[in-house]
């Protein structure tokens, strides 16, 4: 019991305890639209990953043409080439096999939107239910948990993900479990922390005191009440999920070369590179760039304005 | 507690002084070439140095720097002898003799005798060893080898089941190896611990990384002008390109056509074009394995006919391959083809017309029926792109097609093998120009290991059977040219087109490719 008290959270320094009681609790989103509004980088990033949302939703509506579409009379067309008729059929151009570069980049932007957000919300899932647990419960449970933990943990995530990939096979559902399973660690190191900091606290005292159900406490206690530090994490997570698919996908183990995936393309265009085919790379390149830099911007921005001790700063 | 932490301190000590020490020793180079050193890049790892358990061409190519075989198979095409001076056949035609050269030795420096070509050859035959390469596999299964017997200290002779014109070249495709040095060896040990017979000594080799072979001056048959040989595995086209340019390997297979003009206009090496032999094609896989309705559809002959007509192969190659081609007609190359038969031309229509008359017409959703085309990935010239487009050419019909690529080695080649790479795979045979029952023998049984979708027409198994008791050529062309329009009728596989290869070659180096895709650098030399 001794050991659980010392690993509770020192307390909050006295100027923020002052700051949350002096200042009116404005609205959760208007203070997000107002923390926005004075920064410029966070709106761009937000732009630019609605933009990219925007294309993995409505990718088959808006797609110019069909992005696995092999026309090998077209193949390779630099970008913004007009045809005879003055018409710019392939804005982007086209790969070696004559497929549009623009839909493929649109299609892309699915598979590695949906790769990343579903792969973190199974290792958030995974990782806090896992942390909650060892948290609230200590003792053997947590030691298991957290063994567990260092155990995947001493493994370079890339190499446990190419050796799981070579075992089960390539595919989209093979690697968003692999990336997805590959995450818990950090989600669950995070949720134990703060949940050993939050069962201290009197109000969990006293939910204990009138016999709520440990399930209780824990989900509808504690999870609302941690839950800040493991979004900012995710917010983070989605970028370096999304870069490792594109590692997996270029070196032949993540999505099939017959899926358009970022990843994928720019595997495709070492081929093309050393005939100066600029466009094949670039591109996706800067898909990735582009998306993995706005989730992170936002992620930082998230950070400090969710952080109690920083708010009014950003 | 004290305990507890002594041992944790203890621990921990360990793990710091393990840690401290080198994981391995240090990992070789592969060392980059040089005025008696010459550096070959090929796509795949060698599989086995252990002669009859070598069997794809890559491994083959090596394999034949290190071990001699009785005859060999020149440039163009002739017969040549090697280990052997001289050969009899018996007059039923079942018996080869082969006069072997005074003074071998392999290179541990046992002496090489008929008892070692005869140890060889029962080697390679014994079930119990398990081996698949090409010996048995092919060469035993074609030639219908029986047994060996040494009938002098220099001659071996080498018993057939029944006659067959083309064993001799067949024969020719048998590494020698001496018997003690390998009754010596565990089959395991035999694998990466090649002793051979040939004009390169083994050295080391590091895997997925590179194997050095160097001169060994006993072999007199023989005068290579490189004392090193060193073979280099870079799986990716463009990093054996790069690779070219920056004067780093001599010689590369394989190099994509879009990177042609970077090659030649390096200044360091150039691309050198041979008509190659190898037939790609998409093989029907006719076994029970796969229940669907694709493999009930391409039992049937007017399918794989209409499956013809749906892809554009000369298209293929003008774009992807880089050269313009004509559709193979069968599975020999020219001049030993069939001369009458006409390509099946690119005819959708047709395909389709075909398709509907066989009882498989388009449904609601335009899909006739779906299939599985499976294939390795960066073997062949472009495969994976070539693949892809036959992909599309068949979706074109209505025949959905489900297109898996995936790593050649480690993947395909157990299920092709197994008959489980789908109900349509796509693959490459290595061919020959010296005869077209050689290429032909692919087909020399049912169960014949390069038969990999067991295709039975008994028109054709029954043919090939006879040809062991026709001793006249005129004849034997005769069936054989009855055989190939059998082949064009019943298609076992989606005919496609005898691959062109494209080799990097260094400026520095005087070396001229082969059409069989066999790297063979005996007579290579520096300009």
């Amino acid at each position: 019991m001794a050991e659980k008290t010392s690993l509770a959270v020192p307390a909050a320094p006295p100027e923020v305890i002052r700051l949350q009681e002096d200042v009116p609790e404005a609205s959760f989103w208007r203070r997000a639209r107002h923390s926005l509004l004075r920064t410029r980088w966070p709106i761009l990033a937000l732009l630019i990953l609605s933009l990219v949302v925007f294309l993995a939703i409505f990718g088959p509506q808006i797609a110019p043409k069909d992005p696995n579409r092999i026309t090998l009379a077209a193949r390779l067309k630099p970008p913004f080439e007009r045809n005879a008729q003055g018409e710019m059929v392939y804005i982007l151009g086209t790969d070696s096999l004559g497929r549009d570069v623009l839909s493929r980049l649109i299609y892309g932007a699915r598979i590695s939107l949906s790769v990343g957000i579903v792969a973190v919300g199974i290792g958030g899932t995974l990782g806090t239910l896992l942390g909650l647990t060892a948290g609230y419960f200590g003792g053997r449970v947590d030691d298991v948990i957290m063994r567990l933990a260092d155990i995947q943990l001493a493994f370079p995530f890339i190499l446990l993900a190419i050796m799981v990939l070579v075992v089960l096979g390539a595919g989209v559902l093979n690697l968003v479990l692999v990336l997805g399973i590959g995450q818990w660690v950090t989600y669950a190191r995070i949720a134990r922390g703060e949940t050993m900091a939050q069962r201290e606290k009197e109000y969990i005292e006293a939910a204990r005191s009138i016999g709520a159900s440990h399930a209780r406490i824990m989900f509808r206690g504690i999870l609302p009440n941690i839950l800040a530090p493991l979004i900012v994490i995710a917010s983070f997570n989605v970028a370096s999920v999304i870069l490792a698919e594109a590692s997996l996908s270029f070196l032949g183990l993540g999505v099939p070369p017959t899926v358009p995936t970022w990843g994928g393309m720019l595997a495709e265009s070492r081929d093309q590179l050393l005939a100066n085919r600029w466009w094949l790379a670039v591109f996706p390149g800067l898909a990735i760039m582009l998306t993995v830099l706005s989730l992170n911007i936002l992620g930082d921005w998230l950070r400090d304005f969710l952080d109690p001790r920083l708010r009014g700063t950003v | 507690m004290s305990r507890l932490r002594y041992a944790a301190t203890l621990l921990i000590l360990v793990a710091l002084i393990v840690g401290a020490l080198p994981s391995s020793p240090a990992k070789a180079q592969a060392p980059g070439p040089d005025e008696k050193t010459l550096v070959i890049a090929q796509s795949q790892d060698v599989q086995s140095l252990d002669p009859p358990q070598v069997g794809s061409r890559t491994d083959d190519n090596i394999v034949s720097h290190m071990f001699a075989t009785l005859y060999e198979i020149d440039d163009f095409g002739n017969i040549v002898p090697f280990l052997a001076k001289d050969y009899r056949i018996s007059e039923d035609g079942t018996e080869v003799t082969f006069v072997l050269n005074e003074g071998l030795t392999c290179h541990d420096g046992e002496p090489l005798t008929a008892e070692d070509v005869v140890y060889t050859f029962k080697r390679a035959a014994d079930p119990a060893n398990g081996f698949t390469g090409n010996t048995p596999g092919f060469v035993f299964a074609s030639v219908a080898y029986k047994d060996a017997r040494v009938d002098s200290e220099l001659e071996a002779t080498i018993v057939l089941e029944r006659y067959q014109s083309i064993a001799l070249g067949l024969l020719s495709e048998v590494h020698i190896h001496c018997k003690d040095s390998y009754e010596k060896m565990s089959l395991e040990e035999a694998q990466s611990n090649p002793i051979g017979s040939g004009p390169y000594k083994f050295v080391e080799w590091v895997k997925d990384d590179y194997l050095l072979m160097e001169k060994w001056d006993e072999f007199t048959l023989r005068d290579p002008y490189f004392d090193r040989i060193v073979w280099r595995v870079i799986p990716e086209a463009s990093t054996r390109t790069a690779e070219l340019i920056a004067g780093n390997v001599d010689v590369i297979t394989n190099v994509p056509p879009d990177q042609h003009a970077a090659v030649n206009a390096s200044g360091n090496a150039s691309v050198v074009p041979v008509e190659g032999l190898r037939r790609i094609y998409v093989g029907f896989n006719f076994t029970d394995n796969f229940q669907s309705e694709c493999a009930d559809a391409i039992k049937k002959t007017e399918v794989r006919v209409a499956l013809q007509y749906a892809v554009d192969v000369p298209t293929i190659c003008e774009a992807l391959l880089g050269v313009p081609c004509e559709r193979a007609t069968g599975l020999v190359n020219k001049p030993n083809d069939h001369p009458d038969l006409e390509p099946y031309p690119y005819d959708p229509a047709k395909a389709e017309e075909l398709l509907d008359a066989a009882g498989y017409p388009r449904k609601g959703d335009g899909v006739r029926f779906e299939c599985t085309l499976m294939a390795g990935r960066n073997r062949y010239l472009n495969d994976v792109n070539v693949v892809q487009t036959i992909c599309q050419y068949l979706d074109d019909i209505g025949v959905k097609t489900n297109c898996q690529l995936m790593d050649f080695r480690a993947e395909f080649i157990p299920l092709l093998v197994n008959q489980q790479a789908g109900e349509l795979f796509f693959v490459g045979s290595g061919g020959g120009n010296w005869n077209a029952l050689y290429e032909m023998a692919d087909f020399a049984s049912e169960n014949s290991n390069p038969n990999y979708g067991r295709w039975s027409n008994p028109e054709w198994f029954n043919r090939w059977r006879s040809l062991s008791n026709i001793r006249d050529p005129q004849e034997e062309r005769k069936v054989v040219l009855e055989m190939l329009e059998v082949f064009y009728n019943d298609p076992p596989w989606i005919l496609l087109y005898m691959q062109p290869d494209f080799y990097g070659v260094s400026n520095r180096l005087d070396w001229q490719p082969r059409r069989d895709e066999r790297v063979i650098t005996f007579n290579a030399k520096l300009k």
